[in-house]
């Protein structure tokens, strides 16, 4: 089993030439190449409130081992973001369309990932977020 | 302003029913369809295990930016840690580790140095781009 993920960039005109980007990493266990053997699988959850949630909570177990995360703010309104924040450090915000992709490593017990809707108000609407985890081995990992 | 375009293609046969998304954000100034118009590309080579400063937040102008790191060694167990937060500050976050192959892209809200600690000390290659 495998789990590729490929990123692509491109721009006519941010520089002189154009710009083109394209890499794809098959996602695979710490320091191996074997593959990553689990997954949340993609999920989707609306936000609506201005206040840290836990999307995804960490585990110490997980410290030293393979996890690579997706969230994609799936808003229309380009005004409404997501802000992202790790063990309360917040890493940015995911405006509409925007989406990330990182590795993430479980510290400690505290370095959940959050987000929070932060300029969401009752007349903006929800703001559907979309988020996948792939990782290795432990049990740790559920969705908040 | 310009375009630039950000696509991400993910394939996974973990589980039973195959996972395939495909997603492609325009990126904009924060809160607006306004194209960005400053690029950064970097390659730096590090030889050591300290940790150093990979992008500094001086070196961007706007508190909305776009960051695209890769470690393009082939060597599976050679990694870099990813971490946020001045390296001579108390407040420093792991954000996660990028083994040889491995990229990340992720908005930056530019509040704190992006740093990295590379796993051994001989001569490890880290690419980055900064969009904003």
């Amino acid at each position: 089993m495998a789990t590729t993920a490929t990123f692509t960039l491109t721009s006519a005109d941010i520089a002189g030439d154009p710009v083109n980007v394209s890499k794809t990493a098959t996602c695979t266990k710490a320091g191996a190449t074997t593959d990553l053997d689990q997954t949340t699988g993609l999920n989707r959850v609306h936000l609506r409130s201005t206040v840290n949630k836990v999307l995804l909570g960490a585990n110490a177990e997980g410290n030293d081992l393979a996890a690579k995360v997706y969230i994609i703010n799936k808003a229309t309104d380009p005004s409404l973001y997501v802000t992202v924040t790790i063990n309360a450090q917040t890493i940015g915000k995911l405006y509409a369309g925007d989406w990330m992709f990182i590795p993430w490593s479980q510290t400690d017990e505290a370095a959940d990932i959050e987000v929070a809707a932060s300029n969401w108000t009752a007349s903006t609407g929800d703001i559907p977020v979309e988020y996948a985890l792939f990782h290795e081995d432990t049990d740790f990992l559920t969705n908040a | 302003m310009a375009t630039v375009n950000a696509t991400i293609s993910l394939a996974s046969d973990i589980t039973d029913s195959n996972i395939n998304v495909s997603n492609t954000s325009s990126l904009f100034e924060a809160g607006g369809t306004t194209g960005l118009t400053t690029m950064t590309s970097v390659t730096k080579v590090l030889s050591s295990t300290t940790q150093a400063d990979l992008i500094t937040t001086g070196s961007v102008s706007t508190t909305h930016a776009y960051v695209y790191i890769n470690n393009p060694s082939a060597d599976a167990t050679e990694f870099f840690k990813i971490t946020i937060g001045a390296v001579d500050g108390a407040e420093v976050e792991e954000i996660g580790r990028l083994y040889g192959g491995d990229w990340m892209w992720f908005p930056w809200d530019v509040d704190d140095d992006i740093t990295v600690i590379p796993s051994v000390a001989t001569d490890m290659t880290i690419e980055y781009q900064v969009f904003s």
